[in-house]
């Protein structure tokens, strides 16, 4: 189960010439399926449908509104633009970005040492626990008074501070995405290690011996090595961001000013609290189709690992 | 960056003068994954110490000073939630949706991922590909029809309305990853099974069950830890007097938002059940995290 | 008694704002309801034979849901009837919606806003209080002048206003006050001077809970009402409200006066990151840290029934509030007020006798009683207020003299729309009002067409 990127992989064909000696077996595909396809189709597909219609109620006001005149959702107004679109695009980049790199450096270093499993399940643990004990961890880190938050204990040392951070529209996205890759590091990390592993020591012992350094080994052999299971980890965890919510409910609210907010928690606000219903459902949609392109690469990535047929 | 650029795998030591200077070559790699594990200890690590902590010294002094001989530990703010703050029956509820929640998608999943790997019928890559797809559809996307729909069917504000709910947007997770499991169980077994006479049913129930309990193992402990954690199904499907911890913590945010007492209690809670199942059975989690790391 | 209220004649000048904007003509079908004798409970004795049940809900936690908690017991107690309250601090509002749109409503229910209580109210999903046996005419005399009218959407009473709060408050400590020589401020000059003093003086002179921004809405409400007036106030919270007007940036500027890094507690982030309970921790809690909080009548039940009980035999020297002062001499005697309606989204029995039980003045007494309201029903004396303590009674008083009132202006707006958010914005970067101000007026007006138009 090292292989992350074919885990269960089989012949093409295997399944497809068994299927048919198997194949006066249809009523019972009926019925081993139909109450799992009944709900999805139910609950999943029919509302899904459902707010593609809703956000088309005024025609294509609704996503005019959303990309043109809510400065919540999108707002060139100032430099840099503002909005819970760009929130997320903040976090894509250093979230991400954030959950590779530590990650990466993480899995190498743990790779090394005799604790590795002590190291990754430390880092693991946050992957466990719900999105809101990690927002009270973190509101209690950040909190403004120095005699309770660490953080602004720490700055006190330094005659610095207190700072009120997630009071701060400058430093709000900042506080809440430290969070996140704190709580998705781990993720990256055991994924990453797994495939480390899964690298031949033969590759790396012929190019040491062809008198390749070791950071040549690093940079030309590991992390091309690691390519997939990096677009892997990536890949998940812009899906994870895309759903961003619970942190955001529960940390900011998405305050102050709305200056935290992400598209899944404006969605929320907008069809819950507010009543417009159909303003969210547009909201909704423009979330799926910005999960398309992930779609698109995770079937490829199934097809050519032969996952999928 | 260059000391963790040396080789992936070395190999072993030879001598205790050789281990000794390795130790030190390493140096900075421990160093830096010591800071790695207070990073990642330390915040969890002073909310469970504030949650034992009397209210007065929360509000005067830093959990820190605990380190300085500030010993003062008490257990009332674990009574306060749990009596005062409805934290039981909010226990009790998130028990009473998580737990169905996990067992009926496991067999439905099951169910499903059995005819998607050894069950011939029409259109079957394609169907398996569209649920596949349904993997992306994120739960806003049904927010608000499926309110609608639950009034209309009159089981809103219901468990049995939070379980489907569940249990649906479990489904194509668990097919994925159950299919994909199935399909490597030796094709000579089932065959042989079929040959002897055995019903479909009984192949699920007496071959492909017992030889896949952990792949069924790890999607279980997923969507328990899935259903367990949730906010936003919780927020808005589970009944009135049914709101599980997490939908209470942020009542208790929102009207305690410094009283640390009562939220590091509260907070620690919550975390408490998904800790037991991840030291027990970290294993099967990291397994399934492996095979499917799509959801 | 009855000059009591007579203030509340400048509300019905308010009531013609509120219902002149919607104007539109939903046929009104008061199915018969309770027919004659409406005053009277009508089967209230099967109530009380079958001990039937009803839920109410509300936001309120703490001191506020203890004294509403009362009313209810009361109501029960006579009634026969049992009422489960349900309390949703957070987010109140979402769960009140997701239980509406699953068909799964509260049977009665406080609103939270009277922009929700027009869309509840257009969607079909409240009961006439005609088919409850209220009648609009009957009850209208019980109340101050214009005070019904805030219930009613589209010539139809929906909602009762059930208790109110003085909004024209700002709460300081007489003791510390007396030990600066500090005189109660008249105009918002003196207001500066003071702040500026305690500055001098080493002390931190405000606490704001700018987490909560209806905090800010309620300070900008109240220096918009004194500053720009009256009739400014009601065109700016109507569908005709122009953001972008000098009055409004000239409001947010007088705020900031106060508001910023200087003047509060933690600076602009610190408020921002301070609930509405903290910020009255800030100043009143065990180990407070600042001087002066402006928030509404609510406070003082608050501070001394939650924050910090041993206020409770302070009241008048560790706690008080003065008027909220003149600005530029202007606005004496106005205040603004927040107040919270009630209606019934189904017609269960019960209902109907609590609907109605919720219109008499044992009601409101009940309720006054607990010390966090004022009650809207005249047949309140005001020995009630006086039987509570001083602070109660002086906002009895207060509220009672006022020369001109006017509703929670946030409230009226279309539900949705935040104010708050904008004025977070103005007070972090007050040279960003004037766009945040742009983005607000194109949310209101497109939420003031969504709300008149559906």
């Amino acid at each position: 189960m090292t292989n992350v990127v074919a885990p269960v992989a089989v012949p093409r064909r295997q399944q497809g010439a068994f299927g048919r000696f198997v194949s006066g077996w249809s009523i019972a595909a009926g019925l081993f399926l139909g109450p799992a396809l009944l709900l999805l189709l139910v609950f999943m597909v029919y509302p899904t449908v459902s707010t593609i219609v809703l956000s088309f109620e005024n025609g294509i006001d609704n996503y005019v509104r959303l990309l043109t005149q809510d400065p919540k959702f999108l707002s060139f107004s100032t430099f840099p633009p503002r909005g819970a679109l760009v929130n997320n695009v903040l976090w894509v980049i250093f979230y991400v970005g954030g959950c590779i790199f530590f990650g990466l450096l993480i899995a190498v270093m743990a790779s090394r040492v005799r604790y590795e499993s002590f190291i990754t399940a430390i880092v693991f643990l946050p992957q466990a626990i719900a999105a809101t004990a990690l927002g009270v961890i973190w509101r209690f880190v950040y909190f403004p008074n120095e005699n309770t938050g660490l953080l602004n204990a720490v700055l006190g040392i330094f005659n610095a501070g207190p700072i009120a951070w997630l009071g701060s529209v400058s430093w709000v996205n900042t506080g809440l995405i430290i969070a996140g890759v704190w709580g998705s590091v781990g993720f990256a990390t055991v994924i990453l290690l797994a495939s480390l592993k899964g690298i031949s020591t033969e590759i790396i012992e012929a190019a040491r011996v062809d008198g390749a350094r070791e950071s040549q080994i690093f940079w030309r052999i590991i992390i091309p090595m690691l390519s997939l299971p990096i677009s892997v980890v990536a890949v998940t965890l812009i899906i994870n961001v895309i759903k961003l919510f619970d942190l955001i409910y529960v940390m900011t609210q998405g305050g102050p000013a709305n200056s935290s907010r992400t598209i899944a928690f404006s969605m929320y606000q907008e069809a819950l609290p507010s009543r417009n219903f159909d303003y969210g459902a547009a909201i909704a949609v423009m979330m799926l189709v910005i999960l398309l392109p992930v779609l698109i690469f995770n079937i490829r990535r199934f097809r050519s690992d032969r996952v999928i047929a | 960056m260059t000391a963790l650029a040396e080789p992936v795998i070395e190999p072993p030591a030879k001598t205790p003068a050789e281990k000794i200077l390795r130790f030190i070559r390493k140096t900075p790699i421990h160093i830096g994954l010591m800071a790695v594990a207070v990073f990642w200890l330390v915040p969890t690590l002073g909310l469970l110490i504030t949650s034992f902590r009397p209210r007065s010294e929360i509000q005067s002094t830093g959990w820190w000073t605990v380190f300085t001989g500030n010993l003062q530990f008490t257990t009332q703010n674990y009574s306060d939630v749990i009596g005062a703050q409805n934290m039981l029956s909010a226990f009790i509820n998130s028990l009473s949706i998580t737990i169905p929640a996990t067992i009926i998608p496991l067999i439905l999943a099951s169910l499903a991922a059995f005819a998607f790997a050894w069950v011939s019928f029409p259109f079957r890559d394609t169907i398996f590909l569209i649920i596949v797809s349904l993997l992306m559809v994120p739960i806003q996307m049904v927010l608000i029809p499926l309110s609608r729909l639950f009034g209309d069917i009159g089981i809103g504000g219901s468990f049995l309305g939070i379980w489907i709910v569940h249990t649906t947007f479990a489904l194509p997770f668990g097919i994925f990853l159950l299919r994909n499991f199935f399909i490597t169980l030796p094709r000579d077994l089932i065959e042989a099974a079929r040959i002897d006479g055995a019903s479909s049913w009984n192949i699920f129930r007496r071959v492909v069950v017992p030889l896949s309990v952990p792949a069924i193992a790890s999607y279980g402990i997923f969507q328990f830890l899935w259903v367990w954690n949730d906010l936003l199904i919780a927020l808005v499907f589970a009944p009135r007097t049914g709101q599980p911890m997490t939908v209470q913590v942020t009542t208790l945010l929102g009207t305690y938002a410094s009283e640390w007492n009562l939220l590091a209690a509260a907070a620690f809670l919550i975390m408490v059940v998904p800790l037991i199942v991840f030291f027990s059975l970290q294993r099967y989690f990291v397994q399934g995290l492996l095979a499917g790391s799509v959801k | 008694m009855i000059q009591r209220f007579r203030m509340f004649a400048p509300l019905a000048m308010l009531a013609i704002v509120l219902t002149a904007c919607p104007a539109s003509t939903t046929p009104s079908e008061s199915a018969g309801g309770g027919g004659g004798g409406s005053s009277t409970a009508p089967g209230s004795s099967d109530g009380a034979a079958a001990g039937g049940s009803i839920e109410v809900t509300s936001l309120w936690g703490g001191a506020e849901a203890d004294a509403f908690q009362a009313v209810l017991d009361a109501f029960s107690a006579e009634s026969g009837i049992e009422v489960t309250y349900t309390s949703q601090r957070q987010d109140y509002a979402t769960v009140l919606n997701n239980r509406l749109e699953q068909s799964d409503p509260p049977d009665v229910a406080i609103i939270p806003g009277i922009g929700f209580l027009r869309s509840f109210a257009r969607d079909d999903l409240l009961v006439p209080l005609s088919d409850l046996g209220i009648e609009r005419d009957a009850i209208e005399g019980n109340y101050p002048p214009g005070l019904v009218d805030i219930g009613v959407v589209d010539d139809e009473l929906y909602a009762l206003v059930v208790k109110l709060n003085s909004k024209a408050t700002v709460w300081y400590k007489p003791d510390s006050f007396d030990e600066q020589g500090f005189e109660v401020p008249a105009d918002f000059a003196d207001l500066i001077q003071i702040t500026e003093d305690y500055k001098a003086a080493g002390l931190t002179p405000w606490a704001v809970g700018a987490l909560d921004s209806w905090t800010l809405t309620d300070w900008f409400e109240i220096i918009y009402l004194h500053q720009a007036g009256e009739e400014a106030y009601d065109t700016l919270f109507s569908a005709d409200g122009n953001w972008s007007d000098q009055s409004v940036v000239d409001a947010i500027d007088t705020m900031t006066q106060i508001i910023n890094n200087d003047n509060v507690a933690g600076g602009i982030d610190g408020a921002l990151a301070t609930g509405f309970v903290d910020g009255i921790g800030l100043v009143f809690g065990e180990n407070a840290s600042a001087e002066m909080y402006y928030e509404g009548g609510f406070v003082g039940g608050i501070a001394a029934g939650d924050v910090n009980p041993a206020l409770a035999d302070q009241l008048g020297t560790g706690i008080d509030f003065f008027d909220f002062p003149t600005v530029d001499g202007n606005g004496a005697g106005a205040i603004t007020i927040g107040g919270d309606v009630i209606a019934a989204f189904t017609d269960n029995p019960g209902v109907a006798e609590f609907m109605q039980y919720m219109t008499t003045p044992e009601a409101g007494a009940t309720w006054a009683a607990g010390g966090t309201i004022i009650s809207p029903l005249k047949g309140v004396e005001s020995s009630v207020y006086e039987d509570v303590n001083v602070l109660a009674a002086k906002e009895a008083e207060q509220v009672a003299n006022a020369t001109a009132v006017r509703f929670d202006g946030s409230d009226l707006l279309p539900a949705g729309t935040d104010l708050g958010a904008v004025l977070q914005a103005a007070i972090q970067d007050p040279s960003s009002a004037g766009s945040a101000l742009e983005g607000f007026q194109s949310e209101v007006d497109a939420a003031w067409a969504d709300s008149t138009g559906g």
